[in-house]
């Protein structure tokens, strides 16, 4: 579903991406781990073809972004580290909006409502101004938004950063809900508990490239966090 | 595609209205709007309620002296040598002149262009024409300085800050905001956001501007609504929407170039600053170079010493003993012919003298005036504020074309005048009644259709071609806009 074949972006001399190739199928949950500036975000922004590579490709659903970049963004959604909406508007309407725009038709608000119910945020809370929302209520409306758009594939850029424990748990079980539902979901995250936790597949990324690759399952919470440290450090 | 821009469109709306920037701006231009239809309305119909009494008194005027003349040629009444009939001299001057007018325009209210400072009606007689055409300017220095508060000067100078203070920040904000990826990570296309983001604020912006005063003026000014001013009605709206087509490309391509929104309010006010300020007073300073008219000193100077050598010249006649006071019997007309006093031959024949030998330099100063509303007809084009101001005033019948035209008739109908009296003063002719029917008469002629749709198609392109270039310009840079 997520495809990415030698895929190279750089800014001026500095490698950003440098020849990555993964793949995300459906069910699957690919977690990037990697220090800042490794160049995970400049892969999300591939896949959203916000960023143009210098090389290779990134495709979802087997259509080059670079070539088709309306048509893919239709199948993915996005949910960034904070999940910007409009303020003034409530997360009801905010929805609607950004629903409609996904599907090209008006969802009856019933429908969305029922939607944000899902994803935790109950009537009282959906018909307030987002102003008044934590980080946590916009990271849900969020996800709300990739269901309204019934999108199979996610991009999450470090969705789970600054959220307390509580509302990170309950955004990583609307994650592996979504996984199960067939959706496959490509996350940055600094977090290697939750990248142990909630994904099936964890890379590390390191100066633009993939230094590692391989299944949750293989290792554990300990193998991992030695991993990442002797990755880090090398 | 037009789905997409509908509800961009309509979100915009929401939004706007949701944190009352749509409320603050709509209510602000309404009021400036409404305050300078109220002055324009005012205005015209000041000079309205002038005109018609002057023509009125002048109608009035004409009904006593022909009652009088019927009464001193067929009853024998004994004239007033100040205000005879039938005498050339005095019926040429100030007691019989005529006044020469420019109709006021139904769409006047719309600007005030040059009626705040050229008159829409002269008395003509024959006293020179320096006296009445040329004469000191008498309006308030300060009106001059700032201009007056019309609806020209609101949508001239006012209209692209309100456009700027919707439109500085409308794609910055939302990358700075960060919803811009939110938006463009469902599958919208950058130059259809856009493009929902502007209509928005266009339609908003353009229904106070330009439905608002059409329906002021057609229910205030019912003329308005004929055949006739249809054509003007339709161009001066299409000069509101290319002049506001001109901000608006501005406010798109300066979002375009990917800068903060602080930074797109400098460059957007620097802009407004050069165009609508700068450009026009450096024009006005290179047109007045190139073209440079003789001052009013220099004019003015001329007059007197003019004037000063005919009193020298005329002195024995108007030091003539006024005996008609004591015996007006003297001016009674007599066999079609009357004695002329010395004094009102005098001054007659030194006005005369006046006016030929100022002639020159007036035809200098004109000469010089129509050069340089030629240049600013070919290089106005560098300040969309000069095009749209000269458009607008052009179609509301107070531009200067129409007032350099109307000037024109003037002089024409001056010499008309001079030439009618002449004789009967030189050689003593009485006016008879007959005369009163065949003394010339002002009648407006309207410059022709044809210049007029010409000038206003050269308007409106060099409003466009600008704005289109500018879109151009902007959309290119949308392509390579950065959205992280």
């Amino acid at each position: 579903m997520l495809e990415a074949k030698n895929l190279t972006k750089r800014f001026g001399a500095t490698a950003a991406l440098d020849s990555i190739n993964l793949r995300v199928d459906p069910g699957e949950m690919y977690c990037l781990l990697g220090a800042n500036g490794a160049g995970k975000t400049t892969l999300i922004n591939v896949f959203l073809n916000f960023l143009v590579p210098d090389g290779g490709e990134a495709r979802i659903n087997g259509l080059d972004v670079t070539r088709h970049g309306i048509e893919t963004k239709r199948l993915v959604a996005y949910i960034p580290e904070q999940v910007m909406l409009y303020g003034v508007l409530t997360g009801l309407e905010n929805l609607s909006y950004f629903a409609e725009l996904a599907t090209g038709r008006k969802s009856p608000d019933d429908e969305l409502v029922a939607l944000l119910s899902d994803v935790g945020l109950d009537r009282t809370a959906s018909s307030r101004r987002v102003s008044t929302y934590s980080k946590g209520m916009r990271q849900k409306v969020g996800i709300a938004i990739a269901m309204a758009k019934k999108a199979r594939a996610l991009l999450l850029d470090e969705p789970t950063s600054g959220l307390d424990p509580k509302a990170a748990s309950e955004f990583s079980d609307l994650l592996r809900r979504a996984r199960e539902d067939g959706v496959a979901i490509l996350t940055t995250t600094h977090d290697l508990f939750h990248a142990k936790q909630t994904g099936t597949h964890i890379g590390i990324m390191k100066r633009g490239s993939l230094v590692a690759n391989f299944s949750s399952e293989t290792l554990s919470h300990t193998d991992l966090e030695a991993l990442y440290l002797q990755h880090m450090q090398a | 595609m037009l789905r997409t821009l509908l509800l961009v469109a309509r979100q915009e709306a929401r939004l706007l209205l949701a944190d009352r920037t749509l409320w603050i701006i709509s209510a602000l231009f309404v009021a400036i709007v409404g305050y300078g239809l109220f002055n324009g309305v005012k205005q015209a119909a000041l000079k309205e309620t002038a005109l018609a009494s002057v023509l009125q008194a002048q109608m009035r005027g004409e009904q006593t002296r022909r009652a009088l003349l019927g009464r001193i040629l067929h009853e024998g009444a004994l004239p007033d040598p100040f205000a005879n009939p039938a005498d050339p001299s005095v019926m040429g001057g100030g007691y019989g002149g005529r006044y020469a007018y420019m109709p006021i325009s139904p769409l006047a209210p719309l600007a005030f262009g040059q009626s705040d400072i050229r008159p829409d009606y002269y008395k003509v007689t024959n006293r020179s024409k320096i006296n009445f055409l040329y004469d000191t300017e008498i309006e308030n220095p300060w009106n001059l300085l700032s201009g007056h508060f019309d609806l020209s000067f609101v949508i001239v100078y006012l209209f692209p800050l309100l456009i700027f203070a919707l439109s500085y920040n409308f794609l910055s904000a939302e990358r700075e905001h960060g919803t811009l990826k939110m938006l463009l990570s469902q599958g919208i296309a950058l130059p259809h956001l856009v493009a929902g983001k502007i209509a928005v604020r266009a339609a908003v912006l353009l229904a106070w501007a330009v439905i608002v005063p059409l329906v002021a003026v057609t229910i205030l000014r019912p003329e308005a609504r004929s055949a006739e001013y249809l054509g003007p009605l339709a161009s001066w709206c299409a000069f509101v929407v290319a002049y506001a087509a001109i901000w608006f490309a501005l406010a798109f391509t300066v979002n375009a170039l990917g800068r903060s929104s602080a930074t797109n309010a400098l460059i957007l006010i620097g802009a407004w600053i050069v165009c609508v300020l700068i450009l026009p007073v450096v024009l006005n300073v290179v047109v007045s170079v190139a073209s440079p008219v003789p001052s009013r000193t220099e004019l003015a100077t001329r007059t007197r010493l003019v004037t000063g050598e005919a009193l020298t010249r005329y002195a024995t006649l108007l030091s003539t003993d006024y005996q008609y006071v004591d015996n007006p019997e003297l001016s009674r007309p007599q066999n079609g012919r009357i004695a002329i006093a010395g004094r009102m031959r005098g001054s007659y024949l030194m006005e005369r003298d006046v006016d030929e030998q100022l002639e020159g330099l007036l035809d200098a100063f004109n000469r010089q005036l129509a050069g340089q509303q030629q240049l600013i007809s070919r290089y106005g084009a560098i300040s969309p504020a000069i095009v749209a101001y000269e458009g607008l005033t052009a179609v509301a019948g107070t531009g200067v074309r129409r007032h350099l035209q109307f000037q024109r008739q003037i002089d024409e109908f001056h010499r008309r005048w001079c030439t009618f009296f002449d004789p009967k003063i030189q050689e003593g002719i009485a006016i008879s009644e007959a005369d009163l029917d065949s003394m010339p008469a002002f009648v407006s002629n309207e410059e022709d259709r044809s210049v007029m749709r010409t000038s206003v198609v050269t308007g409106l392109l060099q409003l466009l071609v600008p704005a289109i270039a500018l879109a151009l310009f902007g959309g290119w840079r949308l392509r390579r806009y950065s959205v992280v």
